[in-house]
């Protein structure tokens, strides 16, 4: 019995035992099995993950090629294609002082040698103002438009408060060229002043940004103009310069420019105070260019019908007080062609006083200038026109470009419209595609714009233009010097001196307009202020230069048939 | 009860299942391989794009109007041209000739085939000038070798199809076409 009892004590304390063994069995099984579950979760979790990864598009918005290479902002190009603004992507060097985020110095070597190697790559940077940018502690640009290799070049410095974000910018390879055509874009991403303003919904819009938009003007004559209105400028002392090109026909602006000009890569308080257009916004009193137009109006109306009539020219006429006289008595009598070729104010008000207030004020309005300048820029200027009817007096000046002042532009149109055989069509900026020209509308019988045609051209050959007459290209212009006015009346020594003038006279395509603001008379120009000596030349130097670009070749052998008013100028023949 | 031959069919089916399932991952997996390989492709096109516009302005930059003017005015010096260097057609360069002297060596005649043919075929009386206009010999490209009138077609395709990039824009005057078009044929 004892053995049963010792063999049941010894088996309860076995089963106890095994009890024991079989929990701890149990609990080493469960932790083993947690364990193993958890690793299967995990490389369960990791082939999902690979499963996804492999069968599935990535999760993150994948942009299409078009939409990544489409630009921020839309090109502007000339007619034949060549940028003239265009989307940068540009660095900038930012100096972020808290990039470390412990409180401590923003930079790892001293302001001074940050500012030095920094200067080492920018060598124009003044090296102590920007160490005390640098030891100010305030963030802020050090300096934008960084190039790559610049940008890496900051890298290796190894500041990491040097940052170099990547930037949308604008950038104008040409520079200062036709900068008040093209405008800027200012720091909230909108364009101003020029096409930048007026195309800025187009240039910002996604469906429309990827196609370049096109401008009338042409780059190289662009070029030439300015370049000759910068001489032209340079060695007359003038204040300032304006040009003009104006295809005849279409009314596309090939070239405009005003002197001085602004740097859209880089506006500064000097670029906004040149950013004033004075080709569209300011308006002059263009003096004896405005003779031609009255003529014109005189013809047209049939008041002039003989040429050979002669009138009085050394008498000055009195209107109520008031003197109209020539710069020097040139005959007891002049002609119409004599009159222009020598520029006579006595002449064109006795023709403009034949003619009528009434019929020139309506030709002047029927050439636009009225209203402001036709053109897309933003920035155009109301000409002074006096309301009302005109007295003799008002009639008078205005024949001569006195009493009414309209800007630069208003003249290149009405040039054009006195050339092209009558039509008047707005200026414009946009590329016009061939046979798609405005339709205007008629100022002048095609009759009265051949006979203009022949007096320009006499103008050049024998009068006061002939410094324009650019050998073989046949120009036709007339020349005119106004004073300003000033405080109490005309100031006598400041002048404004224009060429208005179109080539080839046999088939006129082009106007072009070149314009000084306050020349001085100076060595080059024979101590001379006068148009014929300052602002003739530019037309005489920009015609050769620009006209093969244009499509309008020198030739010697063609010229318009002055045959029939030859006999009419004294010393032509 | 399932009969083995059921059994076989059954276990047939599952492994066809599964090497399909396999395969199907098997090129989904490749697929997706292949456009990460597009995107990465697009992405270095992207940047040699970025690349390429910045050299693109680069050189706009460095060859803008101004500076080419000065270098006119300092190094070079070039005039706008006169009229004595257009010649607006034959009118104006027979001008240039002389007639024939007596006693003259006779002037070299170019022969050619086509225009041969034509002569055979329109040589009665008053037609044989205007045939005789036409025997001029085609121009020929002096880098390509080919005749005048095919290269400017050629180049005008080029010119169209490059009109986006640089050179195109760099081409679009005549002479600088018909250059670039040489090149591109000589290659």
């Amino acid at each position: 019995m004892s053995a049963i009892s010792a063999s049941t004590a010894i088996h309860s304390g076995r089963v106890q035992l095994v009890n024991v063994r079989q929990r701890l069995l149990f609990t080493a099984r469960l932790r083993i099995f947690w364990v193993l579950a958890l690793f299967a979760l995990l490389a369960l979790a990791a082939l999902v993950r690979i499963a996804q990864l492999g069968l599935f598009e990535k999760s993150f918005e994948h942009q299409s090629l078009s939409e990544t290479l489409l630009p921020p902002r839309g090109e502007i190009t000339d007619r034949n294609g060549v940028p003239l603004a265009r989307a940068f992507p540009a660095y900038a060097l930012w100096f972020n002082p808290g990039a470390f985020d412990d409180g401590g110095l923003p930079l790892v070597k001293s302001p001074e040698q940050v500012a030095r190697q920094l200067a080492a790559i920018f060598p124009e940077m003044d090296i102590d103002i920007a160490a005390a940018r640098l030891a100010s502690g305030k963030p802020g640009y050090l300096r934008r438009r960084v190039l790559p290799e610049d940008a890496n070049r900051i890298q290796e410095i190894g500041e990491p408060a040097l940052e170099i974000p990547q930037e949308d910018d604008r950038f104008y390879p040409q520079g200062t060229m036709a900068a008040h055509i093209l405008g800027y874009v200012a720091a909230d991403g909108h364009g101003r002043v020029g096409m930048e303003q007026v195309l800025d919904n187009h240039l910002s819009d996604p469906a429309k940004r990827g196609q370049p938009a096109s401008l009338s003007i042409d780059v190289r004559v662009q070029g030439a103009l300015e370049d000759e209105l910068r001489r032209g400028m340079l060695v007359t002392n003038a204040v300032g310069a304006a040009g003009i090109i104006l295809d005849v026909d279409s009314g596309e602006v090939l070239a405009l420019a005003s002197l001085p000009e602004f740097d859209p890569n880089k506006i500064d308080a000097e670029g906004q105070k040149n950013m004033f257009n004075r080709v569209t916004n300011q308006v002059y009193e263009l003096g004896s260019t405005f003779k031609p137009l009255t003529v014109a109006a005189a013809i047209d109306a049939g008041v002039v019908t003989d040429l050979s009539a002669r009138y009085q020219a050394n008498r000055p006429l009195e209107i109520g007080g008031f003197k109209i006289r020539d710069g020097h008595v040139i005959g007891a009598s002049l002609n119409v062609p004599e009159s222009l070729i020598h520029s006579s104010n006595i002449v064109t008000a006795q023709i403009a006083d034949k003619l009528g207030g009434k019929a020139l004020k309506r030709t002047m309005s029927d050439l636009g200038m009225d209203e402001r300048p036709y053109i897309e820029l933003p920035a155009r200027g109301f000409p002074i026109w006096p309301k009302g009817e005109w007295p003799r007096l008002r009639t008078m000046t205005v024949s001569y470009g006195h009493g009414l002042a309209v800007t630069p532009l208003h003249l290149a149109s009405a040039y054009a419209a006195m050339v092209n055989g009558g039509i008047w069509r707005p200026a414009t900026l946009h590329k016009v595609a061939p046979g798609k020209a405005s339709k205007g509308r008629r100022v002048f019988k095609a009759s009265t714009s051949a006979r203009m045609n022949q007096l320009l051209r006499m103008i050049a050959v024998y009068g006061t233009g002939r410094n324009a007459d650019a050998k073989g290209f046949r120009v036709g212009g007339k020349t005119g010097s106004a004073e300003k006015p000033g405080a109490g009346g005309y100031r006598r020594s400041t002048l404004v001196s224009t060429f208005a003038a179109a080539f080839p006279m046999d088939r006129p395509r082009y106007v072009i307009i070149a314009m000084l603001d306050e020349p001085k008379g100076t060595a080059a120009t024979s101590f001379q202020r006068t148009a014929a000596w300052n602002a003739a030349p530019i037309v005489g130097r920009t015609v050769p230069r620009v006209g093969p670009l244009l499509g309008v070749m020198p030739d010697d052998t063609r010229d318009i048939d002055l045959t029939d008013l030859k006999p009419l100028v004294r010393g032509a023949h | 009860m399932m009969s083995p031959h059921n059994r076989l069919r059954s276990v047939g089916w599952a492994a066809a299942l599964t090497i399909c399932v396999a395969l199907f991952v098997a090129l989904t997996f490749r697929v997706n391989a292949v456009k990460s390989e597009v995107r990465l492709a697009e992405r270095r096109i992207v940047q040699l794009e970025r690349e390429k516009s910045m050299l693109e302005t680069e050189f706009q930059t460095r060859a803008n109007q101004h500076q080419l003017a000065s270098w006119n005015k300092v190094d070079f010096g070039y005039e706008a041209p006169s009229a004595g260097q257009f010649l607006e057609g034959e009118r104006q360069l027979v001008r240039f000739g002389t007639p024939r002297a007596p006693g003259a060596p006779a002037p070299i005649r170019v022969a050619s085939a086509p225009d041969a043919a034509q002569e055979i075929g329109g040589e009665q009386g008053a037609s044989r000038p205007a045939v005789q206009g036409q025997a001029l010999v085609a121009m020929v490209s002096p880098l390509s070798g080919r005749p005048f009138a095919d290269e400017i077609g050629k180049a005008e395709a080029i010119a169209v199809r490059h009109a986006q990039d640089i050179p195109g824009r760099l081409g679009m005057s005549a002479t600088r076409i018909v250059l670039q078009s040489g090149r591109e044929t000589g290659e």
